[in-house]
């Protein structure tokens, strides 16, 4: 069995891309953290943490290229109301862990904070990712990110952008 | 302009009618906390309340915790095999049987503090040390140490309503012809019956639940509201440059975007106490999901009845003050007023049972791409109902207009009236029945 130690892998490059995809979250930069998905790449927020799969439950995002481009669109329409204000995130990415690699595949967990706020108000939200990355180029691809908020089964306001 | 007796500091039943006009409301009715607790009183406090699905509790203990009003209760399954809907309180010392949202009791209810235990059905099933209570006045045979009961329970076709009133109409009568909604819902599944399965959705809403539920049958909002996730579904349509149909995911986002003609060309139905009904927006589905459900109802039924069932096509219906289903993709969206501004929105989704997966899954990806807190959609909805609170907060004018085609409405007679698509009857009807709540008339 391929192990982390021998797959070649720099724990510091993966690292880094979780850095730099938070990074064009938080600057609204939506359509350069689209790019960051592999070609069928899936973008999922479970609604709940032992949710077996996302077809027989809902989520609170389920998304593929064409649904993450629909809520990029939205995000920068004129009369979307409830960007008036905009959101606005700022997120911390940590306790980055790497598990073993599955072909060419690395899966990688880590916590976020976050806190977003669209004025007057504020609030804090906290979870796990989980990032299923294939090499691509000097970098990575996403083929699925997965996004387990701690309250996910709380009651909820809105949530607009991507977490 | 003061609708408030100054004598008695409360609303007189003439305070209430006069905030009410045939096309404009007064808006107090959002505003108010005084009339928010009359409304706990007055319309939850007598109205049938939708609890929860026998579904969700299909074993003895499971239990699944509702609201209706103020008072906090709990759906649970008995060992006589019956749902019962008891306030979530112990009859000791008041504290809370059950925190979860849903669960399992075990065998009995089982009071965190002293240990007493009730079984399913509330009665008194054990206390400890009773020697204790030995020529003292508590009588632990007295049905006043059991878990209190809601006054009146009834399902409908498995659907629970609760009331807080001793007396008043069976479910039955009370919901009138928006009955032909559940019935709907559940015939459209092979075996007749439908199911709680696939989670809920849970949203906080900051403003009067009367804003939510009139929103559900407004015609002339989707357009506009809507705007910003129409114009990008048909972006992103567009995009993919493949002509031809559109994915159903695009589909239901863009519908919003229809023209007012198509709004207006719909059904528009009320009912006395409240309820009504809008026609569907997206039909007719001939899509393989769609004729795979179709086939699925065919091999039981037949065409001829399958046809009648599927004829019956409806976007919201509202069953006033507590719920709203949607029978083409299998939605139930429960409201609960939680303060004057304060609303909890639970979105549902039931399986047809019978029906293919494939049916279950679309009604899932429904939920998440239309009515869940994340979707593209439900976010401007959710602003907008804000907007309308603080914006009635301000000093800018005391009436909230109800006039599109007010007066045009026809009576068609057992309560049921019609009107265009775009007509504001479901909001007129809803003050209707509010104002007969709350001048205690109804």
């Amino acid at each position: 069995m391929a192990t982390l130690a021998d797959s070649g892998i720099d724990p510091a490059a993966v690292t880094a891309f979780l850095y730099e995809e938070a990074r064009l979250l938080d600057q609204r930069r939506w359509f350069d953290w689209l790019a960051l998905f592999a070609k069928g790449g899936m973008y999922w927020v479970p609604l709940r943490a032992d949710q077996p799969d996302p077809v027989n439950h809902v989520s609170l995002f389920y998304e593929d290229a064409m649904m993450r481009e629909v809520r990029a669109r939205r995000l920068e329409e004129k009369r979307a109301w409830s960007q008036q204000p905009l959101v606005h995130s700022a997120r911390i990415v940590g306790n980055v862990q790497l598990g073993e690699p599955r072909g060419d595949e690395i899966l990688a967990r880590s916590t976020f904070l976050m806190v977003e706020s669209r004025l007057p108000t504020q609030r804090m939200l906290a979870g796990f990712y989980t990032h299923r990355l294939a090499p691509r180029g000097d970098g990575f691809a996403i083929v699925e990110k997965r996004v387990d908020l701690i309250d996910s089964e709380g009651v909820h306001q809105t949530l607009e952008a991507f977490l | 302009m003061m609708f408030f007796s100054e004598k008695t500091m409360t609303y007189q039943p003439s305070d209430i009618r006069a905030l009410v006009e045939p096309d404009r409301v007064h808006k107090a009715v959002y505003t108010d906390p005084t009339l928010f607790e009359l409304e706990m009183d007055r319309v939850f406090g007598r109205a049938w309340v939708y609890i929860g699905h026998e579904s969700q509790i299909p074993n003895t203990g499971d239990f699944h915790q509702a609201l209706i009003g103020r008072e906090a209760v709990v759906l649970i399954r008995g060992e006589d095999g019956k749902p019962h809907v008891l306030f979530n309180r112990c009859p000791h010392k008041g504290a809370k049987l059950v925190a979860m949202p849903e669960g399992n009791a075990g065998r009995f209810l089982r009071c965190p503090f002293h240990g007493w235990n009730f079984r399913c059905d509330g009665r008194l099933l054990s206390v400890p040390a009773r020697e204790g209570y030995e020529d003292t006045r508590l009588d632990i045979r007295d049905p006043a140490y059991a878990v209190r009961r809601l006054p009146r329970q009834q399902s409908y076709r498995g659907f629970v309503f609760a009331s807080l009133a001793e007396d008043g109409p069976s479910l039955e009568d009370f919901l009138g012809g928006i009955r032909l909604t559940l019935d709907n819902f559940c015939d459209r599944a092979p075996e007749g019956e439908v199911e709680v399965a696939g989670g809920v959705f849970r949203v906080w809403q900051r403003s009067n639940w009367k804003i939510f539920f009139e929103n559900l049958n407004d015609t002339s909002h989707p357009m506009v509201t809507h705007e910003s996730s129409v114009n990008a579904a048909r972006a992103e349509y567009q995009s993919l440059g493949e002509g031809g149909q559109m994915p159903f995911e695009l589909h239901i986002i863009e519908g919003n975007g229809e023209p007012y003609d198509f709004w207006g060309a719909l059904e528009m139905v009320a009912y006395d106490r409240g309820h009504s009904y809008m026609g569907a927006i997206f039909t007719p589905p001939t899509d393989p999901v769609s004729l795979a459900h179709q086939a699925s109802l065919e091999a039981v039924h037949g065409p001829e009845r399958t046809q009648q069932i599927l004829s019956v096509q409806r976007h919201n219906s509202i069953i006033y003050p507590s719920c709203a289903p949607h029978t083409s993709f299998q939605q139930l969206r429960v409201i609960r007023p939680i303060a004057v501004d304060r609303t909890l929105v639970e979105i549902y989704t039931f399986r047809l049972k019978g029906a293919p997966e494939s049916f279950f899954q679309r009604s899932i990806t429904y939920a998440n791409i239309v009515n869940s807190p994340s979707s593209n959609v439900m976010p401007d909805d959710i602003e907008v109902y804000a907007r309308v609170q603080e914006g009635l907060g301000t000093d800018g004018g005391d009436w909230v207009s109800l006039h599109r085609e007010a007066g045009r409405e026809k009576t068609e007679g057992d309560g049921r009236y019609t009107a265009g698509g775009l007509s504001e009857l479901p909001m007129r009807n809803q003050f209707r029945a509010w104002a007969s709540y709350m001048s205690e008339e109804a």
